[in-house]
């Protein structure tokens, strides 16, 4: 990762928080449908990135202790615990898992 | 000026502390900047773990301060994506800030500078927690205060995160590489108990999954954006038995 990687994620982020602040609440007020894809499209990024995260090793999918470990941190947030619990809970299951097989 | 309008605001907020009641109470705040230190670390040691050196992995934690970004940015890298293609897949989860800050310029009165400067620190739970204080004055305050705790907590979080991810070595080890799905879960949790968000999400890890062994690392991610498009053709309802 190179210096110009991280200032182009960085300009990236603040613009989109400056337009929001400055230029965009009026325009998307007016605009609920548009509002509610910007609001989804992460949601759709951020759940590819999880699949991607858990089941991917290059370009084959796999099946391993990571989806067993996101299982377990599936019951620990439907359980509304605190993040540092389904953290600590997904390590220790997969890590876990892991030295078991 | 704003309250009670919903389209941008009230849907965001479900993403951010489900607490977000009167004055918010100092246990609250601890505990969010504690979630925002374990994000810190996550992000960090993930961040280091595709070979970043030390000072790049804080000056972006500091810099861009999107954990979300961050992961999905990396996510890219470290399947072998094109810089391009991890870069774009950071900034469209950013667009989720942009919509926070703009929830937030609609309830903040500050000089231009200081407005400047709280969308730079907007998140989930410090507009949040801002927007459903009451008055104007209180917005404004509540706002900077959680946002130095969440600052404080993701900065030293940060710092940890590089020198543990350094002394750690391969994530795989520990069990670390299921830590950032895991964060990433608990972060969007609050937006999956809407039916519109859930089928999104599952639309998205659908096409990324089947698209893997198929096209080059990074694009897989980019498809399922197209997850949002089916997503909005179902009613932003709260899923049945989610209690919310």
């Amino acid at each position: 990762v190179s210096l110009l990687a991280v200032v182009l994620l960085s300009i990236g982020t603040a613009a989109q928080r400056l337009a929001g602040m400055f230029l965009l609440g009026r325009f998307l007020e007016d605009r609920p449908g548009l509002a509610r894809l910007a609001e989804l499209i992460p949601v759709a990024i951020i759940a590819a990135v999880i699949a991607q995260l858990t089941l991917a090793r290059g370009q084959t999918l796999v099946v391993d202790a990571r989806l067993f470990g996101l299982g377990v941190a599936a019951v620990l947030v439907a359980r509304r615990l605190p993040l540092v619990v389904v953290v600590v809970g997904a390590a220790v299951a997969t890590g876990g898992l892991r030295a078991l097989t | 000026v704003a309250r009670g309008r919903t389209g941008v605001t009230a849907s965001v907020l479900a993403m951010g502390d489900p607490a977000a009641a009167a004055v918010p109470r100092r246990v609250d705040v601890l505990a969010l900047s504690a979630a925002y230190f374990t994000v810190g670390v996550t992000v960090s040691v993930a961040v280091v773990g595709i070979g970043t050196p030390a000072w790049l992995t804080l000056l972006v934690a500091v810099t861009a301060y999107s954990a979300t970004s961050e992961l999905a940015f990396v996510a890219v890298m470290a399947a072998g994506g094109s810089l391009p293609a991890a870069l774009v897949s950071g900034w469209l989860v950013a667009s989720r800030f942009g919509l926070l800050a703009t929830s937030l310029g609609l309830r903040l009165s500050a000089p231009p500078a200081e407005r400047a400067a709280a969308a730079l620190v907007s998140v989930d739970p410090n507009v949040a927690l801002a927007i459903a204080q009451p008055d104007a004055p209180a917005v404004r305050t509540v706002y900077w205060r959680v946002s130095a705790w969440l600052v404080g907590g993701w900065v030293s979080g940060s710092v940890v995160g590089v020198v543990l991810g350094n002394v750690l070595g391969d994530p795989r080890t520990w069990g670390l590489d299921a830590v950032f799905p895991a964060a990433l879960l608990a972060i969007v949790s609050g937006l999956l108990r809407r039916r519109d968000a859930a089928l999104t999400a599952v639309v998205g890890a659908g096409l990324c999954l089947a698209l893997i062994p198929l096209v080059p690392a990074g694009l897989p991610i980019l498809v399922a954006v197209s997850g949002a498009v089916l997503g909005l053709a179902v009613a932003p309802r709260p899923v049945r038995g989610s209690g919310l």
